[in-house]
């Protein structure tokens, strides 16, 4: 490797998206499980159906920590939309679908990705809020009861299909980013070419970490 | 299906003995709870997990000022759209042979759905056994050709078991001697219901009984729309990003070649 990685991400952060991603993963599959019943078989897996409810329940409350600790994570660098280059980036669809000759300066998070952040925030906070009712549902007006079954499984719709555009981005469709999740370095020409505005902040500010550079230390949460 | 089957329920010839209710308990083996007394013979005061079959006193007042002592026979309907068994994850919730719904209580997690999905509010949850319970028409004994225990222990006629046609047809000759609001409850409404009532009075005057009952609106929404609509955007999505790579392609960075000796790779 001699491409110049810089420091991305610290390891609280990568736990915290770790464990919202576990769990969300854990949920959408148990819950699918009992969602379609031609998916039940898999519930054999695991002991049976009544397990898979448990795992569910459980992983919800898991999810719903893992949501918390996310939200004071990243709420301020991505929970708010920044202008104007974040509404520019909007207009160019973020280079993704066609060829934009100028991109926008684009700062540690891009639009999409804030996006993706308060669809999570919002819709994960609904699951759980909805998923705590279905859990204990006696005892409240049936109509309550039946409006949360509709959001859990709106909220279904909405993050499982977010859950593929997340995974295709970061896999096959921006490579170079994976690796901000798993080692916490990125290349230096990943960040100029995806947050531009961040990497000029970090430089300007002296907080810019170099991989393997003298008199820095790797380590910055 | 081996033959669909329909309990008739006609309740201008229930007198209130109760003897469904206990038969039921006694076939089934569904212990008594120990309930007060809130000023009427109902007892309990409603269907429990250990009560499947309930009869309702109502004290009715007419249009005419004249009193009425009406008794109806609470339960499940077995209806043919069933929002129980459209909502149950496990399938332990299920359509039997004779058009009854009946319960695989090993099957059945405890998840409660069918209890909001149901029109009749009839699924009860047993807090020991974490299940649902419910009446399955005594499924044992109509498999053996045998009638149900309620409608084996009706001595006044007022329950009456056979053929769906013929069930019916009895129905609307009743109704047709009773005259006056007496109406057939039950063939009308989701798709059909596996028990039906002779009411000698309108439908909207007995408690507790819906005068349209249906799988509401969002039980609908949630299986009928967003339960597909969840597979559906995942896939579109899934296509979308295949048709992104191979005609857009991957937005690759712009790796700058090392000034601290690096190369670019």
């Amino acid at each position: 490797m001699n491409k110049v990685m810089i420091k991305a991400t610290g390891p609280f952060e990568r736990i915290v998206h770790w464990c919202l991603a576990i769990s969300c993963l854990i949920l959408c599959a148990s819950g699918m499980v009992m969602m379609y019943h031609s998916l039940q078989g898999f519930g054999t897996l695991v002991g049976g159906m009544a397990a898979v409810k448990t795992i569910h329940n459980y992983s919800g409350v898991f999810f719903a920590v893992s949501l918390f600790l996310a939200l004071l994570v990243w709420w301020k660098e991505a929970g708010m939309f920044s202008s104007p280059e974040d509404w520019q980036w909007f207009k160019v669809a973020g280079g993704y679908l066609w060829k934009v000759d100028q991109m926008p300066e684009i700062g540690k998070y891009n639009p999409g990705q804030k996006l993706f952040f308060l669809t999570i925030v919002i819709f994960g906070t609904g699951m759980v809020v909805s998923g705590f009712f279905m859990w204990f549902p006696l005892g409240y007006e049936p109509g309550l009861i039946r409006f949360m079954y509709v959001l859990h499984a709106l909220g279904f719709v909405i993050i499982f299909a977010f859950f593929w555009v997340h995974l295709y981005l970061v896999t096959l469709g921006a490579p170079g980013s994976a690796s901000a999740m798993f080692t916490g370095w990125v290349s230096k020409g990943w960040a100029r070419t995806q947050h531009p505005k961040w990497l000029r902040e970090m430089e300007e500010k002296g907080t810019l970490v170099v991989y393997g550079k003298k008199g820095q230390s790797g380590r910055h949460c | 299906m081996k033959q669909e089957l329909i309990k008739l329920i006609d309740l201008s010839r229930c007198t209130a003995c109760r003897g469904c209710q206990v038969a039921c308990k006694q076939w089934n083996e569904l212990p008594a709870s120990e309930t007060h007394n809130f000023g009427s013979y109902q007892n309990p005061p409603d269907l429990e997990w250990n009560t499947w079959t309930l009869i309702r006193f109502q004290e009715y007042v007419d249009a005419q000022g004249r009193l009425q002592w009406l008794f109806r026979k609470d339960g499940c309907m077995h209806c043919t759209d069933a929002g129980c068994v459209k909502v149950c994850p496990t399938q332990a919730l299920f359509h039997t042979e004779f058009g009854t719904v009946a319960l695989n209580t090993d099957k059945c997690i405890g998840c409660k759905l069918c209890i909001f999905a149901c029109p009749f509010n009839v699924p009860r949850f047993d807090e020991e056994t974490k299940k649902i319970s419910k009446c399955d028409l005594c499924q044992s004994r109509l498999q053996a050709g045998q009638p149900p225990a309620c409608v084996l222990s009706c001595p006044t006629g007022a329950l009456q078991i056979g053929a769906k046609d013929a069930m019916l047809a009895a129905a609307h000759r009743r109704v047709r001697e009773l005259g006056g609001d007496a109406s057939v409850y039950g063939e009308q409404f989701v798709e059909g219901t596996h028990v039906v009532y002779v009411l000698p009075e309108k439908a909207e005057v007995f408690e507790k009984l819906p005068a349209k009952p249906e799988i509401p609106t969002s039980i609908m929404v949630w299986k009928d729309i967003l339960k597909p609509a969840g597979l559906l955007a995942a896939g579109t999505v899934v296509a979308g990003a295949f048709l992104h790579y191979i005609t857009h392609g991957p937005k690759n960075p712009e790796e700058e070649i090392n000034q601290e000796g690096g190369t670019q790779i």
